[in-house]
């Protein structure tokens, strides 16, 4: 049914999108994600339904196809089912009036979370109670099919517009509160280029005197741009090899990261490296806070690797190809993530407020509904 | 064809800023039988790698370049490679491609024959992208177009870019028995000069022209270059294929003859790929080695967990284990996968069986205790228990039961039965019998005359695929079997077994296809067996690391792209002259002798007696001199001699010059020295010795020779008759020499007394500069080599010259 619903001009963007992924076209979480919900909003404002498990399915196909595509990119999925999310709140607002309050908009902290306990009921809607209600919206009028349609649409490209906004904007609000984490006179570890990461920093750069040291971040060497990038914006910046990142961690005041995919269990996928740092900042009780967008949590359990990595890239920037000698004898790994454990980590900055990682299982039930873990 | 039908299916993000639609070629022929009898049912393009067909990655890696028309030029078992395409994701409308499969004639023999097809299809819009059906890679084409249309804004005549990755010597990927060494100029990675390499027998040497290192104060001279086979084409390319019918192999004959011929003013350019990967399954060793780039992911993301282009999905497993997703596979709990495997779905590992570095296809099951190392199973491929398998490649559907040994090297065609308890001597080709036969193998030939009829019906029907060359291969194959080795595959088997290629002296073979040199391609093979086999060879992996600075001149081979074009066996510089005496040039003497003697009589026009000639020179493959040689004598002789001599002998041999002196420029070359010696070696032994001056004076008078010309033979010692053997005919050539040395005297007089007639002269030279600079330019090269090699590349220069020469005539 699913595909059959989806119009030919659907299946090619989304297909276009499918093959991007697959080819690592679109690569960074922030980027899938927002050319998800670009492909989604496109998808929907197409689609042709006569009620809300048709208009479910269509965006859960897609999901699907997207996700099967590209495994790795968590992000697509989180956005997926971020969006599903908000069409069944839209959906019950618009049938039932207001009735569930919207708690997700609201900055959550772990006070908060104690004071309201159980934040709202599950939106699972029951099919007898669907039917109660169509006083406002007319589900599978026979006469008119696409009536349903035409009346959520424009909530529903409201609500995608919610999810492209947040995505849009996600640096800016992580950053915020920039200048309340880091101090004057500062050392800060930093390993990899991670956008939000180098906004945050930025962002404290007018107000704090501090210095970043950042790791060059083999093999990819991400943290070269990074260096260059935070001394271009004034920042004092020191770029010192990945082998040294032990040594001088007894000097370093925190650590800021980046993340790919924030865990279930609150252990996340980092750029490969970040492992290190967070266990030499074990040893030295440093602390680890980690900056990401909201869009980064995934409903997922590293269920495989347990120290190991995500992601293995080709191993031409650890061996050259032109070593024709080596290349037969030996085996060359180039793993892309690391999988760092909630315990290493002390703190989540997101664009929805600071969190513990023991935390994270409680903004993911926030975020997305229980139905969408597998989409 | 319909770009704009193209431009609108294909309308994605992707290729917005790409204002035109970027067309590839796909060869999807191989051209050889290196993979023998693997394809004797199916084409190489539709056989997995990594369980998914190499054109499948030949399209992944096209598209994932941007490009958005292909056209599939197929030639054996067609019909399979369309409805492979048309049932691929390929030809899904989602697919942002537009897939052609253009089949061409049963003829088509060479991948120049399919360059031919291509323009008389009139395909080709705009510049494209040509590669094989057999790639695979990451490169991203799209850059390499650029740079060639960037280029071609500035340079018309860069008709060709050549995509190349630098590895080392000893790579596995880069084919040892089929390589080249590249002469790139660094500055701007223009290719100067292209020889193609051959393993065995070893080439020590490649000669590159003087003039490269005379215009370019700077080249690299690269022996560590995978040639990627994928090459950006202009328009242009595939005309000039049509233009030289005897181009063959897009490298060694387009490429080489590109850069050697002086008159196309082509330029062909090298990319050296720094980032990304990009190989061809040129033979079975090409196909295990770029296997295993695969398994060791560096053709990332073109990886089976990541791209699989046959859209399997796997779970990739620390080191580089690569399983099914769907939890289709069975492994048993005591079974051992080692690194580097990839096992499709719905496969089984049976008990301690061990599976290392291999890939295993869908539903393949391996049994109890036995062992696949370094092997590649097809779908369905079934391992009974206690067998081992090495290196080797086992087709769809085989049954190996138990107990059986596959030694290395071997391939197993699909369905072949072997077992129980056999022993497959290493680097056996098997085949499934046409039909199964319930004769056991001592009546196995008799049986086999008998079926022969029904069984040619059979087939046909079977496949739809006309493959008469298969069958009758096949025939031959099973008509030469020996009953003792086939007892050796056990008793339930249904196999044939292929024979060991064999030198066949009276069949001119190319060194490229020559046995020896194909072990080097392989899978399995090692350089040791090819010295165990032939211990007069030198040919070992660590010598042919150094053959380029070894000296052995054993294996000399030429550069005359003629060589290589032809069937005749002109292989070595010394085998030359040796050739000149041969039936060959007798029989072309003879001919052009026949052809000047219609012309003469029937009144041809010089232009048409200089086509004939050139026509008849290329089909005989001799060198220019021989040419001018018959011309000089049936001119000459032609010449009446008239008894009182004086003014009407001079008015005679004045209207046959100029008549028929331009013959003489018109052959294809222009060489007024050599004229001059033809014409002093023919009066010479001729009753019209008396006449040379004359002559010589009436082509002076004709400008076909000019003062410098005539002072240059003089120079020559030979011209003397220095070493010229009977004492008579010396005394011929000093008499020549001295009417020349009269005449020079009498230019000297010109010069110093009469000025105002040299003005005139030299208005008659101004009015032809374009004939005298190649004449300047060939003189040196023919002064200073005055070895055979000389002769022989200057003959290979004008061939290309007399080539184009009738083109633009035609």
């Amino acid at each position: 049914m699913a595909t059959d619903s989806l119009s030919v001009a659907n299946q090619r963007v989304v297909d276009t999108l499918a093959a991007r992924l697959r080819r690592r076209q679109v690569v960074g979480s922030r980027e899938t994600a927002l050319e998800t919900v670009l492909v989604l909003r496109q998808v929907i404002s197409k689609a042709r339904f006569s009620n809300i498990d048709q208009l479910v399915e269509i965006i859960r196909s897609v999901g699907r196809k997207l996700v099967e595509a590209q495994p790795k990119e968590h992000t697509v999925g989180n956005t997926v089912r971020k969006v599903l999310h908000h069409i069944r709140e839209e959906y019950h607002t618009a049938s039932k009036g207001t009735a569930v309050v919207s708690t997700s908009k609201d900055t959550l902290s772990i006070a908060k979370f104690v004071l309201q306990g159980q934040p709202r009921k599950q939106n699972v809607p029951q099919k007898t109670t669907l039917n109660e209600s169509h006083d406002m919206l007319k589900e599978n009028d026979a006469d008119d099919p696409d009536a349903f349609a035409r009346t959520l649409k424009p909530v529903l490209m409201e609500a995608i517009q919610d999810v492209l906004d947040e995505l849009e904007t996600v640096h800016d609000n992580i950053s915020k509160n920039a200048k309340d984490h880091i101090h004057s006179d500062e050392i800060i570890l930093t390993i990899g280029k991670s956008s939000t990461v180098e906004a945050f920093l930025k962002a404290a750069a007018p107000y704090r005197k501090y210095t970043v040291i950042v790791a060059d971040t083999a093999p990819s060497y991400g943290g070269h741009d990074m260096a260059q990038s935070l001394s271009s914006a004034g920042i004092s910046t020191v770029l010192v090899p990945d082998s040294s990142i032990y040594a001088l961690m007894s000097r370093i005041n925190k650590v800021m990261i980046g993340a790919h995919a924030i865990l279930a269990n609150g252990g996340m996928f980092a750029i490969t490296g970040s492992l290190l740092v967070a266990t030499a900042a074990r040893a030295h009780s440093t602390p680890v806070v980690v900056c990401a967008g909201q869009f980064k949590l995934t409903p997922q359990w590293n269920l495989y690797h347990e120290y190991g990595a995500l992601d293995f890239a080709d191993p031409s920037s650890v061996l050259g190809f032109e070593e024709g000698n080596l290349v037969d004898k030996v085996d060359v790994v180039n793993p892309f993530y690391d999988y760092v454990r909630p315990e290493l980590i002390d703190a989540f900055i997101t664009n929805d407020g600071d969190h513990p990682p023991s935390s994270v299982y409680r903004l993911i039930k926030e975020a997305y509904d229980d139905e969408d873990y597998e989409l | 064809m319909s770009p704009n039908t193209t431009s609108s299916t294909g309308k994605d993000k992707l290729i917005a800023d790409e204002e035109k639609v970027l067309q590839a070629v796909i060869l999807a022929d191989s051209f050889n039988k290196r993979f023998k009898p693997l394809t004797t049912h199916k084409p190489r393009c539709l056989l997995p790698i990594c369980n998914a067909p190499l054109l499948d990655w030949t399209f992944e890696s096209l598209a994932l370049a941007g490009v958005q028309e292909i056209f599939v030029i197929c030639r054996s078992h067609a019909e399979l490679v369309k409805t492979a395409i048309k049932n691929s994701k390929w030809s899904k409308p989602g697919a942002g491609l537009k897939i052609v499969p253009i089949v061409t004639a049963k003829e088509t023999f060479t991948p120049g024959d399919a360059m031919r097809d291509i323009y008389t299809h009139g395909i080709i819009t705009s510049d494209f992208v040509l590669v094989t059906g057999d790639l695979v890679s990451n490169i991203h084409i799209g850059d390499v177009v650029r740079e060639h249309k960037e280029r071609r804004k500035t340079d018309k005549d860069a008709i060709m870019t050549m995509v190349v990755k630098q590895s080392g010597v000893n790579h596995r990927t880069r084919s040892k028995g089929d390589s080249a060494v590249f002469v790139i100029d660094p500055e701007t990675s223009k290719c100067l000069h292209y020889e193609a390499v051959t393993g065995y027998p070893p080439k020590k040497y490649a000669s590159i022209p003087r003039e490269i290192l005379n215009e370019h104060p700077e080249v690299e001279i690269r022996n560590d270059l995978i040639d990627c086979s994928i090459d950006i084409c202009s328009v242009e390319v595939p005309s000039l294929f049509q233009d030289n019918f005897d181009y063959g192999d897009v490298r060694r004959d387009f490429v080489h003859g590109v850069l050697t011929s002086d008159l196309l003013m082509k330029s062909i350019y090298c990319y050296i790929a720094k980032e990304g990967y990009a190989a061809r399954v040129r033979d079975t060793r090409s196909y295990d080695s770029i296997s295993k780039d695969i398994l060791a992911r560096w053709t990332f993301p073109l990886v089976p967990d990541d791209n699989h282009p046959g859209g399997h999905s796997y779970e990739h497993l620390r080191g580089n284990k690569y399983i099914a997703k769907d939890n289709s596979v069975i492994l048993s709990r005591t079974c051992k996968i080692g690194n580097n495997t990839l096992i499709g779905s719905k496969s089984q590992i049976a008990d301690n069986a061990q599976v290392t570095a291999s890939v295993l296809g869908q539903r393949c099951i391996v049994g109890a205790g036995s062992i696949v190392r370094n092997s590649y199973l097809f779908d369905g491929a079934v391992i009974g228990p206690n067998c081992v398998v090495e290196h080797s490649i086992i087709g769809s559907g085989v049954h190996i039961k138990e107990r059986t040994h596959v030694e290395r090297g071997c391939l197993i065609a699909d369905g072949v039965v072997v077992g129980p308890q056999a022993k497959l001597a290493p680097f056996s080709r098997l085949s499934k019998r046409r039909q199964d036969s319930d004769e056991e193998d001592d009546e196995f030939e008799d049986a086999e005359e008998q079926f022969e009829e029904e069984e040619d019906g059979d087939d046909e029907s079977e496949d739809g695929d006309d493959e008469d060359e298969v069958d009758s291969e096949l025939e031959d194959v099973e008509a030469n079997q020996d009953p003792e080795a086939l007892a050796k595959l056990g008793s339930d088997t249904n196999a044939i077994i292929w024979p060991l290629p064999v030198v066949d002296e009276d069949e001119a073979i190319d060194d490229l296809e020559h046995p020896d040199n194909q072990r080097l391609m392989r899978i399995g093979d090692n350089a040791s067996d090819l010295v165990l086999s032939d211990p007069g060879s030198v040919t070992s992996s660590e010598s042919e690391s150094e053959s380029d600075d070894d000296d052995d001149d054993e294996h000399f081979y030429d550069s005359n792209p003629a060589s290589s074009t032809t069937s005749l066996p002109l292989s070595t510089p010394s085998n030359l002259v040796a050739q000149a005496d041969s039936a060959v040039i007798s029989e072309f003497q003879q001919e052009v002798k026949q052809s000047l003697d219609r012309a003469f009589a029937e009144g041809h026009s010089v232009d048409n007696a200089a086509v004939e000639l050139k026509t008849l020179r290329m089909a005989s493959n001799v060198s220019l001199r021989l040419v001018r040689e018959a011309v000089i004598a049936a001119m000459v002789s032609r010449i009446k001699i008239i008894a009182g001599g004086g003014i009407p002998q001079r008015q005679e041999i004045a209207s046959m010059i100029a008549r028929w002196g331009g013959l003489i420029d018109k052959i294809g070359g222009v060489d007024p020295v050599e004229t001059v010696e033809i014409l002093q070696e023919y009066s010479a032994s001729s009753d019209r010795l008396p006449l040379f001056g004359q002559i010589l004076a009436a082509l002076y008078q004709d400008d076909i020779v000019d003062e410098d010309d005539i002072r240059a033979w003089h120079g020559k010692s030979k011209s003397q008759g220095q070493g010229v053997k009977p004492a008579s005919l010396q005394d011929c050539y000093n008499k020549c020499w001295v009417t020349g040395a009269h005449m020079i005297k009498q230019f000297d007089e010109q010069d110093s007394d009469e000025e105002s007639e040299e003005d005139s002269d030299e208005g008659s030279e101004t009015s032809e500069p374009a004939v005298k600079i190649p004449v300047t330019k060939e003189l040196p090269s023919a002064g200073e080599n005055s070895s055979e090699e000389g002769s022989c590349e200057e003959s290979s220069d004008e061939e290309d010259e007399g080539d184009t020469d009738e083109d633009d005539s035609e």
